[in-house]
């Protein structure tokens, strides 16, 4: 039973940290490719936090929040001088610059990674539970922001920003606060990494996990709830399910991107929504 | 259906019953975690052929007590993320008696936490870094320790070769810095005087910059802690830019490869490893010659470290005449082996103590140069 | 001394950079798209150059063919990838490019092998002394290529007809079309020209190297993004002075920050820095 537990726990953990990037890249049409930077920086903090400043498993994950959308703030700031393309490569620069700052400073584990992180006290099986409970918790809070005000709003920006300026949405507070909201949920699924693996290293925080990240996303459908949980939960553990796959994973993925954007920019639940009218219109 | 038939299929089916299960009765199961996609491809295709190659053998010879070994093996491609899930995997729910690990000091160390709470005994064939066995008394390592081989380094580099001046080029990652660490700790003692210390990433491969800086300092020897596929661009450049110091390497540069791509800036280079490709030793040549067969190309030192590892966990199983966890861990703790890397035998934290072998490039190809075998010089830490 | 040859490697490095780049801000100038698979490109101009190389022991031929070769291929990619999706939001184009990359990156692992692969007879290996600096042929061919190159392409852009359809069509490629332009054209030869020097770049740092893995365009992949942003996007001076002088700057950085920043890091931050004063890039007169 302990591994499907810890298969549902890398599940949950990924289906959070996708749904924190569907809040900046899909709801706010913000392109991010250096979002495994505050997964990381959450990562970070939990094992920090637990192992050398002496905070419980609680307190560490929501600092983990806490620095990573602080973090999330000032790069969300920076992204309002920019637009698109230069966005993109700005995030991209971030991840890097993360990662440049982190192995230099051997206070922050440097290049050997900080071990020894202590279990989250609940148990393997109480901490899946918590885990699936957070994800359950942002597919919720994900539904709400959609809906709501908060949700037109990006959407609006999403669409084109220009118009929306002029019917006085105001962009900077957006953007911010996606950001913001966004990189607090990616710390908090980096504090559950850290209490699942134990072990937090430099190499899991790469443009390659930036990368898988926006694979969900995209793959999924970007903003769409649903298609970012169905596929996070897939992808996260396809490799661990059929071990051949692995040696094809990265070009599935790259696959899997290639294709999703030439073919059907709605991802799964793009494929899904047309599949659904021809069914309706054939009745 | 025919009466005949019916009888006919249900003969099949109890005899394909039985022999399943008593296939499944019949064999001992070993895990591996070792990278066979990524960066770090190259060098896990030569620990898992090292690794087969032991039980290949085995098997022909009994297997454990007549039983057959069945190597179960998973790709973690050299990272942590994967090779928690793979050691959770292989403890849990594959029910390996022992595990191996083929693989680097990062996702050996974060499987080896996985292993000591699941209490499957894990032998790490040749990742450097201390914190490994430092995860509990179920976790083996047969190869050097990093502080170790930096310490024998720093004793060839001062002592054995009378080179005062140097040079230190550290790769970026636990293995390089460790090794580092190792030589400085010693460096005084062997009357080494550190003229400079220059970092590089394991992404790098031109060192223009580092080339100049070096030349300026002028040193009598550089010791470089990176891996072949760094630092054989390294090694081209510095003789290119006419840098003439003695060129120090350790294990990472072990293999066929560095060679190829460094060509005749490669010719001279010592390093500290653990393959004596001049050995006489019967063994050793057997080995050689069956890792050529299998893989392709000439025997390295992962290759050899993993054959090593494997041949403890063998004989510890044959030992234990069981595959109960705690049996097997015992069994490893006191278990004396003859591998094709040394003698084996651990100390309390699960560290070896072995000679370590001193290679040069002559002729465009490995061989020995000599051999450090000062016991304290080579002490293993044992906490 | 040691001052003037750390800004010799620099501007070797950089030379590098900018043959990379050019081909991207070139592209980039035309269709707005953020060419990433451009990377992929300079690993097969490597990987067709060494590979013909030993087969037939002419490194010239291997040139040839990889550049022609790599020439085709970017016009095919083009063809297949971009023109599609030219109607599309610009993440888009982005996204098929990054996964067009990783496709080709893992193409390149599972038909060469992981491994390196190296030069049987590696060319240009011979040194050059001059003023006390040492290069080898292999650097010194790199910044003559790249002049070259980047030189042709500024004279072509100004001083032909090819060049001012190429231009027209990057200003408004509505009115080009009206004038005659025809714009297919002009986008054949603008991915044909691009990759003609990504594929170059490829192979000279095979030679410099002596070595082809299926990584390696990686680095040069992310650097040139960071270069053409600097550089300002679609502006060739810009993104060839932002190439040396992030040349210029890693190599210095290097010696000089390697305990606080990591080289890679170097890169992204000098744009951080950059777009943080300037977000219209280093050189563009606005």
């Amino acid at each position: 039973m302990e591994y499907e537990i810890s298969l549902l726990t890398v599940m949950g953990i990924n289906i959070v940290l996708a749904l924190s990037l569907n809040i900046i890249t899909g709801f706010c049409g913000q392109i991010s490719l250096g979002h495994a930077a505050f997964y990381g920086t959450g990562a970070y903090c939990a094992a920090l936090a637990t192992t050398q400043w002496g905070m419980s498993f609680w307190s560490g994950g929501l600092l983990a929040m806490v620095v990573a959308a602080i973090f999330g703030f000032f790069v969300g700031f920076a992204s309002l001088r920019v637009r698109d393309d230069f966005l993109a490569i700005t995030t991209m620069g971030v991840g890097f610059l993360f990662l440049g700052v982190v192995r230099q400073q051997d206070a922050l584990g440097g290049e050997m990674g900080i071990a020894g992180v202590p279990g989250s006290g609940l148990g393997e099986f109480g901490f899946m539970i918590l885990v699936l409970a957070t994800a359950v918790l942002v597919i919720a809070f994900s539904l709400y922001i959609k809906r709501s005000w908060l949700g037109f709003a990006f959407d609006a920006i999403a669409q084109d920003q220009d118009t929306s300026r002029t019917v006085g949405i105001d962009i900077a507070r957006f953007k911010l606060a996606a950001f913001v909201l966004g990189t607090a949920i990616a710390g908090l699924a980096g504090s559950f990494y850290a209490h699942h693996v134990r072990f937090v290293g430099i190499d899991s925080f790469g443009f390659i996990e930036s990368i898988s990240i926006l694979a969900m996303v995209v793959v999924g459908g970007i903003g769409s709830i649903w298609g970012v949980v169905v596929v996070a939960a897939v992808l996260s553990v396809l490799p661990l399910w059929l071990q051949f796959v692995a040696d094809y994973q990265l070009l599935i993925y790259g696959a899997l991107l290639f294709s999703v954007m030439q073919f059907n920019q709605g991802g799964l639940d793009g494929i899904v929504r047309q599949l659904v009218r021809k069914w309706r219109a054939n009745d | 259906m025919s009466k005949n038939l019916r009888i006919g299929f249900t003969a099949a089916a109890v005899a394909l019953a039985l022999t399943s299960s008593v296939r499944a009765a019949d064999v001992v199961k070993i895990g591996v975690n070792v990278p066979q996609t990524g960066f770090a491809a190259a060098d896990g295709k030569s620990a898992l052929t090292g690794i087969q190659l032991a039980v290949e053998k085995a098997n022909a010879n009994n297997g454990i007590n007549g039983k057959q070994i069945e190597l179960i093996v998973y790709d973690d491609q050299a990272s942590p993320k994967n090779s928690v899930p793979i050691a959770t995997k292989l403890a849990n729910k594959d029910k390996v008696a022992v595990a191996i690990s083929g693989s680097y000091s990062s996702p050996t160390r974060a499987a080896a936490g996985v292993f000591q709470r699941s209490k499957v005994p894990y032998i790490s064939a040749f990742a450097v870094h201390p914190d490994i066995t430092r995860a509990g008394n179920y976790v083996f390592r047969t190869s050097f320790v990093a502080e170790v081989q930096g310490r024998a380094a720093a004793k060839l580099v001062g002592q054995d070769l009378g080179k005062k001046r140097v040079v230190i080029t550290v790769l970026k990652n636990d293995y390089g810095k460790a090794l580092a660490a190792g030589f400085n700790s010693v460096a005084a003692k062997y009357g080494i005087e550190v003229v400079n210390s220059y970092e590089y990433s394991i992404k790098d491969r031109q060192f223009g910059p580092i080339v100049s800086s070096i030349k300026n300092d002028n040193p009598d020897a550089i010791f470089d802690t990176g891996y072949w596929f760094v630092s054989a661009a390294l090694v081209s450049q510095l003789r290119a830019g006419d840098v003439k110091a003695q060129i120090v390497g350790q294990e990472g540069y072990d293999g066929e490869k560095f060679i190829e791509i460094a060509k005749g800036a490669a010719e001279g280079v010592i390093i500290t490893t653990s393959l004596d490709r001049d050995s006489a030793d019967a063994d050793v040549k057997a080995f050689m010659t069956a890792f050529k067969a299998k893989a392709g190309y000439a025997a390295d030192m992962v290759g050899a470290s993993g054959n090593t590892a494997a041949r403890v966990a063998i004989a510890a199983l044959r030992a234990a005449k069981s595959t109960d966890h705690e049996a097997v861990r015992n069994a490893i703790a006191a278990v004396k082996v003859d591998a094709v890397t040394g003698k084996i035998s651990f100390n309390a934290l699960g560290e070896v103590f072995k000679n370590v072998q001193v290679q040069i490039v002559k002729d465009g190809a490995w061989h020995r140069h000599s051999i450090i075998d000062d016991p304290e010089l080579l002490a293993p830490p044992s906490k | 001394m040691v001052h003037f040859e750390l800004l010799v490697q620099g501007l070797v490095q950089g030379t590098i950079y900018a043959l990379v780049a050019v081909g991207l801000t070139l592209v980039y100038g035309l269709l707005r798209i953020l060419h990433i698979a451009h990377a992929g490109l300079f690993s097969l101009g490597g990987y067709i150059a060494l590979l013909l190389a030993n087969q037939t022991g002419s490194f010239a031929f291997g040139l040839a063919c990889s550049v022609l070769l790599v020439g085709l291929a970017g016009m095919a990619i083009y063809r297949l990838a971009y023109q599609p999706i030219l109607d599309k939001p610009p993440y888009v184009a982005l996204i098929v490019s990054i996964g067009l990359y990783i496709i080709m990156e893992e193409v390149f692992r599972l038909v060469f092998g992981p491994s390196t692969i190296s030069f049987i007879n590696p060319p240009l290996q011979g040194i050059v002394e001059f003023y006390g600096i040492r290069l080898r042929e292999v650097e010194i061919a790199t910044m003559a290529v790249a002049i070259l190159f980047i030189g042709g392409v500024g004279i072509l852009s100004t001083k032909t007809r090819i060049g001012v359809a190429w231009r027209a069509t990057v200003d408004d490629p509505e009115m080009a079309r009206s004038f005659g332009v025809r714009l297919y054209s002009v986008r054949y030869f603008n991915f044909f020209m691009a990759s003609v020097m990504a594929a170059t770049a490829g192979a000279m740092v095979a030679v410099s190297n002596n070595m082809v893995e299926p990584t390696m365009g990686g680095v040069p992949a992310y650097k040139a993004l960071a270069i053409i942003v600097m550089g300002g996007l679609g502006d060739v001076r810009g993104t060839l002075f932002a190439a040396l002088a992030l040349g210029i700057i890693e190599s210095f950085g290097t010696i000089y920050l390697g305990s606080i920043l990591d080289r890679d890091a170097i890169a992204f931050a000098f744009l951080i820095i950059v777009l943080m004063f300037r977000p219209q890039g280093l050189l563009v007169r606005n």
